[in-house]
């Protein structure tokens, strides 16, 4: 059975669906809880039977799929890939739990299972072409999600999330040929496996070109300034449920694909796109939490909120040291759920007054107390408050960088505080001063649907802010491996230097004199 | 006194010509039993058809054997030629013709189906095709080449509708002026090199060393706008678009799949030695038609308010993709096309069955034409599973992994970066990228819009017969489990193409 655990992974959700075709509407929401309860527990088991002090990859499967290519259908699972997988399964589950009554919901969950497959394929794929067909696949349900149960520009947004994504990965694939080629020709065979790739050490202009390659494909997914205004249109129309997998999962899919690929493969290019990254980074952090202020919107500040700290994850990633990547693995996580959480509530508010827009509101903490608890729990969260998940994460994420660039990582962190600025201004607007509207008096607080999706959520939020250690040891261990790969790799100048070098135990030299001194 | 000429019957290696008269036999048939008892149900015919290219795929699994026995075969005079390359065109039409006959047992009576002569002319025309890619005989490219089109001039005429005869029409006009093209492109070549033998003109030009490269260019010339012609490559295509649309939606897939094979593997025959012999112009001017092509359609097809002439000129845009093959010219570039045909054939083929079935016999008031988007809006509330078999064809098209047309796209790309052509390949995929938009347009008509026609979803399968049902069937598994088969496919194809020499 464990041998093809991630397999199942995969693809219980597809059958589900597909079975699910044949369920009545009426039940159909019971199922899809169910299937994705299934699911869930069987990602939890996968934790459990994972053994955190292994570095590599566990669980690997392989079959050939077009051998003559070097095409195989490869799984595995990382300390890097095992919390997203949780994370992917944890969402469906929670989102399809919290759906409210909207039309054709029995086409909605079958979406979301088969989008659920797509997700956990990106993640377990250790082949350049099975990962390339759930990335691609992915969209396919997205699309219809959006498409078929968003708002009024629904159209508009869903086919510009499709088309961004779609050309920015062409570019990827074609990347992802010179790869199987470059391997060809070092070794005479064709492989698209990526363990297969990672031993490839490639000349630093090679390097720089493929970098570019799928920096397109990974950056338009993340999305990264400038290619995030798809994310926007697509958070602003979307359905509730559309937004928190959106936010939750998918876009990690890029910010995971960085760490899979363009780590371990270009070292030495990652070094060398360092700092331009870096600025990007920071540009997304600064500008779009700017931006995110200006909302009207509420569903709009998160969405801004959420490019603003995906730059940070960025910003972690190509720290390249162990903080740093550990970190932004980390907040992947935390953004999940915090932002998640956040869509999540703004759905609830949306269902209740079917308008998103804050000057609609004020002074609902006094109607609807428990709500604006919540609420404030996630915001805090959402904002890097101590003790909450997302600080572990963003701590980190700057931690790795500031051994990189002290003044950037200055920059970032003030940018942290333009994001506590617009989330508490927001979080005014809506909550405190006097209930003006007529329409909100009356309003009812989270009933009970809402807390059985919400209620885990605080509580992960809180748990992993005061005890990150078991998710996070197992993601150091696999981290340490792929620096260490990286630095070894590393063949110019630049990417020994700014890549460090685990093995050479660090030693702390006390200057005599000082001690002199103190004597 | 001229002697006697002794010919062994040996030499003449009559089984090469098998697979050509199996459908001329079955033609001839049909029209002697009509001749014998008029107003037979087009059934028949249809079974009798699909019989006898039955036969014909037999024939070449015969000959395939033989073939990876003991390598190519000549035959009748040196002018018929069994190779890879033939073996595996002919495969693709014979395949595909199986798979486009059953089309005619429609629900609506459409009249060309009527006809007994209908079908004789598509086994004429089949045997036309195996004649065209079965030599490297000038002469008999040019015979096999205008007997297929003639035929094929009439099947589209025989639709009868007014725009059928300006298609059938049009095309006829443009094929005579290919045809000219093609013969005084052959004149040239066997001005220079006294032979009309692909493979000895590419040898006595290489002896010469390009001697005469003026004429040579000339002859190029005309033969590439000859074939630029058969391929609809921009701007040699504007009669497709209007024929498609004339044409009946079957009658369209397969013109978009069967001649443009036939006309592939002639022109791989005839341009890999040009391509390898270090000509700069012809390079150029192939890279400008493979990318023009490609490019251009793309921009026509992501305007177009009919599916059929959206689907017109994406297959325009598809020739161009795979045109660059022919430029690229490796074994591997080679095998890549005759992988991308065969997905190629699967998807488009589904495609157009999903217009056929769709096809009403008179147009409603409200419907500009057959096939125009609006028609398709909201199609998944009143036709669920048409419409998700119409929009898994559409993601195949667009090259959306993992179904059928993906597999032939990467392998393609591949070649064009394993020979170092990095441009061709990034703009390849950002063609693909384009087409993802008026694919996809399709695919927001039918899941995202309101219905506008048709409130009960019965126009959908209008024309919807079990034997049309089949053909979908097929063409779906095979666009889903595409790769299943991808390995063995590829093995079989580069083995053939690499055993013939390209």
């Amino acid at each position: 059975m464990l041998d093809h655990i991630l397999s199942l992974l995969i693809f219980f959700p597809a059958l589900a669906a597909v079975f699910g075709f044949m369920i009545q509407k009426e039940s159909m929401r019971a199922y899809g809880v169910a299937v994705s309860a299934i699911e869930f527990a069987l990602a939890l088991w996968l934790w459990y039977v994972f053994d955190g002090n292994v570095s590599g990859m566990q669980f690997m499967e392989s079959l050939p799929l077009v051998p003559s290519f070097g095409i195989n259908y490869i799984l595995g699972v990382d300390g890097i890939s095992l919390f997203i997988v949780i994370l992917a399964a944890f969402f469906t589950m929670i989102g399809i739990a919290s759906l409210t009554d909207t039309p054709n919901v029995k086409y909605m969950i079958i979406t979301l299972l088969f989008l659920q497959m797509t997700m956990v394929g990106v993640f377990v794929a250790l082949d350049a072409i099975v990962f390339y067909i759930f990335w691609e696949l992915s969209l396919v349900p997205m699309l219809y999600i959006i498409g078929a149960w968003g708002g009024p520009l629904r159209i508009y947004a869903s086919v510009k999330f499709f088309l961004y994504t779609f050309t920015g990965s062409l570019v990827m694939l074609v990347g992802m040929l010179f790869m199987a080629y470059f391997y060809y020709q070092a070794t005479g065979v064709w492989s698209f496996a990526i363990l297969d790739w990672y031993r490839l050490i490639l000349p630093e202009s090679f390097q720089l070109w493929l970098f570019a390659a799928f920096f397109i494909g990974f950056a338009i997914k993340v999305p990264m300034f400038p290619f995030h205004t798809w994310l926007p249109y697509a958070h602003g129309q979307a359905p509730t449920i559309g937004s928190v997998i959106l936010a939750a999962i998918l876009l990690k899919m890029g910010t995971y694909a960085f760490i899979r690929f363009s780590l371990p493969m270009f070292p030495d290019a990652s070094a060398f796109f360092m700092v331009p990254i870096a600025i990007i980074a920071i540009i997304m952090i600064v500008y779009t939490a700017m931006v995110a202020y200006a909302q009207k919107d509420v569903k709009q500040v998160v969405a801004y909120s959420s490019i603003s700290h995906m730059g940070v994850i960025i910003l972690g990633t190509f720290a390249l040291n162990v903080e740093g990547i550990s970190g932004s693995i980390f907040l992947m996580i935390a953004h999940g759920v915090v932002s998640g959480a956040l869509f999540l509530l703004v759905g609830v508010i949306y269902d209740r007054r079917h308008t998103k827009m804050m000057s609609e509101f004020g002074g609902l903490a006094q109607v609807m107390p428990r709500y604006a608890t919540i609420f404030g729990l996630m915001l805090m969260a959402s904002v890097g408050m101590p003790l909450t998940i997302n600080f572990v994460g963003e701590f980190l994420s700057l931690l790795g960088f500031y051994q990189q660039s002290h003044i950037l990582t200055l920059l970032a962190g003030t940018a942290i505080i333009v994001g506590a600025i617009y989330m508490l201004a927001a979080y005014k607007k809506m909550f405190f001063g006097e209930v003006t509207k007529e329409e909100n008096k009356n309003l009812k607080d989270v009933n009970k649907r809402e807390w059985v999706a919400l209620l885990p959520l605080g509580i992960i939020t809180i748990w992993l802010g005061i005890y990150p250690k078991p998710v996070l040891e197992p993601i150091n261990n696999s981290v340490k491996s792929i620096v260490q790969l990286m630095h070894n790799k590393a063949t110019t100048e630049l990417g020994k230097e700014r890549i460090p070098d685990l093995v050479k135990p660090k030693v702390v030299i006390i200057e005599k004199t000082i001690i002199e001194e103190v004597h | 006194m001229l002697a006697p000429i002794n010919i062994s019957m040996e030499s003449l290696n009559v089984m090469t010509l098998a697979p050509m008269l199996i459908p001329v036999v079955g033609a001839l048939l049909i029209l002697v039993i009509d001749v014998i008892k008029g107003g037979l149900h087009k059934s028949l015919y249809v079974v009798l058809s699909l019989l006898f290219l039955a036969m014909d795929f037999f024939s070449l699994l015969d000959a395939s054997e033989i073939f990876t026995q003991n390598g190519t075969v000549l035959g009748m005079f040196d002018v018929m030629l069994i190779d890879g390359l033939a073996l595996l065109a002919q495969f693709i039409i014979v395949i595909a013709s199986m798979l486009f006959i059953p089309l005619a047992l429609t629900n609506k009576r459409f009249h060309e189906f009527s006809y007994p002569e209908f079908f004789a002319l598509f086994l004429f025309m089949i045997a036309g095709f195996q004649f065209m890619v079965a030599t490297d005989n000038l002469i008999l490219i040019f015979v096999g080449l205008e007997t297929a089109s003639l035929a094929l001039y009439t099947l589209i005429a025989m639709h009868n509708r007014d725009k059928s005869f300006e298609a059938a029409v049009k095309y006829f006009t443009m094929g005579a002026l290919a045809a000219g093209f093609f013969s005084f492109g052959a004149m040239v070549f066997y001005a220079l090199t006294g032979s009309v033998e692909i493979n000895k003109i590419a040898l006595v030009l290489a002896a010469n060393g390009y001697a005469d490269i003026g004429y040579v260019l000339v002859g190029v010339s005309f033969m590439l706008a000859a074939f630029a012609f058969k391929l609809s490559l921009i701007p040699f295509h504007t009669w497709a678009p209007d024929v498609y649309e004339g044409s009946s939606a079957p009658m369209a897939g397969y013109m978009s799949i069967v001649p443009k094979i036939a006309a592939f593997v002639v022109a791989m025959r005839f341009f890999e030695f040009l391509v390898h012999s270090g000509i700069i112009w012809l390079d150029i001017v192939l890279y400008a038609f493979v990318i023009i092509t490609m490019t251009v359609a793309n921009m026509w097809a992501l305007v177009q308010t009919d599916v059929k002439r959206m689907l017109a000129y994406s297959s325009i845009s598809h020739a161009g993709f795979v045109m660059a093959a022919i430029l690229i010219g490796t074994t591997q570039a080679n095998s890549a096309l005759f992988l991308y045909w065969v997905l190629f054939t699967f998807t488009n083929l589904g495609s157009f069955t999903m217009l056929w079935i769709s096809r009403q016999k008179s147009l409603p008031e409200h419907q500009m034409s057959d096939h125009s988007y609006d028609k398709f809006a909201g199609m998944i509330k009143t036709a669920p599973v048409p419409a998700m078999i119409m929009g898994l064809f559409m993601l195949s098209l667009a090259g959306i992994p993992p179904f059928a047309l993906f597999w032939g796209k990467i392998y393609l790309i591949s070649s064009a970066v394993t020979s170092g052509y990095t441009i061709l390949a990034l703009i390849m995929a950002l063609n693909s990228a384009i087409a993802g938009y008026y694919y996809l347009k399709l695919i927001v008509y039918m899941f995202m819009k309101e219905p506008v026609v048709g409130a009960n979803g019965h126009i959908y399968v209008a024309n919807a017969t079990l034997a049309l049902k089949t053909i979908i069937g097929i063409a779906a598994v095979g666009t889903i489990f595409a790769f299943v088969a991808i390995n063995p496919l590829l093995e079989f194809i580069t083995a053939f193409v690499y055993n013939s020499g390209y």
